[in-house]
């Protein structure tokens, strides 16, 4: 069956992340949140609105349709996608809105309490669906598989956290010590949960756009050991904590490993851009470098940030989550919504009808200009944070805005094939959301 | 009988990888081409095996070779044994 390895909720789900991902710049340029303002229940909000509602939004929504590609087999309970992204996106603004309680709107306390039951369950039906896909004895084999289902691991273990601290953060037990949650929470959502999830899509990913070879070998299998024990050292060290005994020593640990595990995956990319045999590379991957650049940039700063904290604590994330993960996923999301378009339209066609090339579906030139546009956000916000200059921030979060109003628009025009000339547009255009296919 | 596989491989050459712009032949992804009284025989792979165009690449191929005249019927094999890797890409056109 044609396109029997895609997911038809695909691009849903990369609405609804690019959705929440304008509101947080929104809110970001309206001050809502800023330097030195990010615990109170505005800049929570905030936070959650493009961690939550953007980045495991936008990650969910590419693993349903990638693990696919890396496990060779059809996604396993496909009809959990829709229902999975109903849930987690209605939890996502219940946290979002349940996060106020700590600006004293009391009324919201139910939608808090709420929220991370049914976050949890969109997270548990993705969990199922992934997992489902990559538990075979072929797959297990490889190291970037057993990294995704590394990263769902560290996907319990931030829901886990995160339950623990809305209920603490609402008086009722049991409670945390949230200056040690928060860090491991951090840690298991970043390093863990994302970082990892990113880590395994791209090798494959990677190797497909530069048209590399895909070797896999010790490397990588070194990536995956730093990996498992990143991650078990974040969830023992979350275990201590719940167990009310002192987990620094624990997450000290932790971020020791980062550097290693960064260096290690940088080092087998670095190899992969080597190897491979596209000689000018496209504009996903081309951007794709600004996003592992900052993932150095953010491990840098991680050191001061443990040590002083404040402002340098707040940089680094920002690099990590602005700089490294949302820069790679906008570079990539581009190519991606045009590669799915190009199945969708013109797949049929292949053997039988003159076809375009899927980087024909694509400006390129706007799209790089958009990219350059987010990376000079991110770098201003990362100066005005280290400033503490709350205009400063907002500047930056004008740039982000700005940026990805141009790939949202870019997005659309990649969906109406808006870049063909008028006699290579077949008629009627694919829906632009839903369904990726109609049933077959 | 004429040898009919330069006109087959010529059929081929218009079924593209839509993201290189190179054709299936050019890519080294066509592993063996036989012509039997009317049948045509391929054995052909895909970049990666997990590919979500393994379907249509396959259905071009075939509709591509049907294409051809005095060709009644296509019978297409998907391996993965060996790989593809960038090493069985013809070089580039100079």
């Amino acid at each position: 069956m044609p396109g029997k390895h895609l997911s038809r909720w695909t691009l849903a789900w990369f609405g609804s992340a690019l959705l929440a991902l304008l509101a947080a710049c929104g809110l970001g340029l309206l001050g809502v949140a800023g330097p030195g303002a990010w615990t109170g229940g505005n800049g929570l909000a905030l936070v959650h609105v493009f961690a939550l509602g953007w980045l495991c939004q936008v990650m969910m929504g590419a693993l349903v349709q990638f693990v696919p590609v890396l496990a060779a087999r059809p996604l396993a309970l496909p009809m959990l996608a829709l229902p999975a992204l109903l849930v987690s996106s209605a939890g996502t603004v219940a946290l979002a809105l349940g996060f106020l309680v700590l600006e004293g709107r009391e009324a919201l306390q139910p939608l808090f309490l709420a929220a991370p039951a049914a976050i949890g369950l969109g997270f548990a039906m993705v969990a199922a669906m992934v997992g489902a896909t990559l538990s075979s004895r072929d797959s297990l084999r490889l190291a970037e598989v057993r990294m995704v289902l590394l990263a769902l691991l560290a996907l319990a273990g931030l829901w886990l956290s995160g339950a623990m601290m809305v209920l603490t953060l609402s008086g009722r037990d049991p409670a945390v010590d949230l200056s040690q949650a928060l860090p491991l929470h951090m840690l298991l959502g970043i390093g863990g949960w994302l970082s990892l999830a990113a880590f395994g899509v791209s090798y494959k990913l990677f190797a497909m756009f530069l048209i590399a070879p895909d070797q896999g070998g010790r490397l990588r299998g070194a990536v995956f050991l730093a990996a498992a024990l990143l991650v078990a050292v974040l969830l023992a060290a979350f275990l201590m904590v719940l167990a009310g005994r002192p987990a620094e020593g624990a997450t000290t640990v932790a971020l020791g490993l980062i550097p290693v595990l960064i260096l290690l995956y940088l080092a087998e990319i670095a190899r992969i851009w080597r190897s491979r045999r596209r000689v000018a590379p496209e504009v996903n991957m081309l951007w794709s470098r600004a996003a592992l650049a900052f993932l150095g940039f953010a491990m840098a700063l991680s050191v001061p940030g443990w040590l002083l904290g404040g402002p340098w604590a707040e940089a680094a994330v920002f690099a990590a989550l602005v700089g490294w993960l949302s820069t790679l996923t906008l570079a990539q999301l581009v190519k991606i919504v045009g590669f799915l378009t190009w199945i969708q339209v013109f797949a049929p066609r292949i053997g039988r009808q003159p076809v375009p090339m899927v980087q024909k579906l694509i400006d390129a030139k706007a799209a790089t200009l958009c990219l350059a546009l987010w990376s000079a956000g991110t770098l201003a916000g990362c100066l005005a944070l280290l400033a503490a200059s709350p205009a400063g921030f907002r500047l930056a979060a004008a740039l982000l805005s700005l940026a990805a109003l141009g790939i949202v628009r870019e997005l659309i025009a990649v969906r109406h094939l808006s870049h063909l000339a008028a006699e290579e547009r077949p008629a009627p255009l694919p829906p632009l959301i839903l369904p990726l296919l109609q049933p077959r | 009988m004429t040898d009919r596989l330069p006109e087959l491989r010529q059929a081929l050459r218009g079924v593209l990888d839509p993201e290189t712009g190179r054709d299936l032949i050019a890519m080294g992804m066509i592993y063996d081409l036989r012509h039997e009284a009317g049948t045509v025989h391929v054995t052909m792979t895909t970049t990666t095996r997990g590919c979500p165009l393994t379907e249509m690449l396959r259905m071009g191929v075939q509709a591509a070779l049907l294409s051809v005249p005095g060709i009644a019927a296509v019978e297409v094999t998907l391996t993965w044994e060996p790989p593809w890797s960038p090493d069985r890409m013809e070089p580039p056109a100079p």
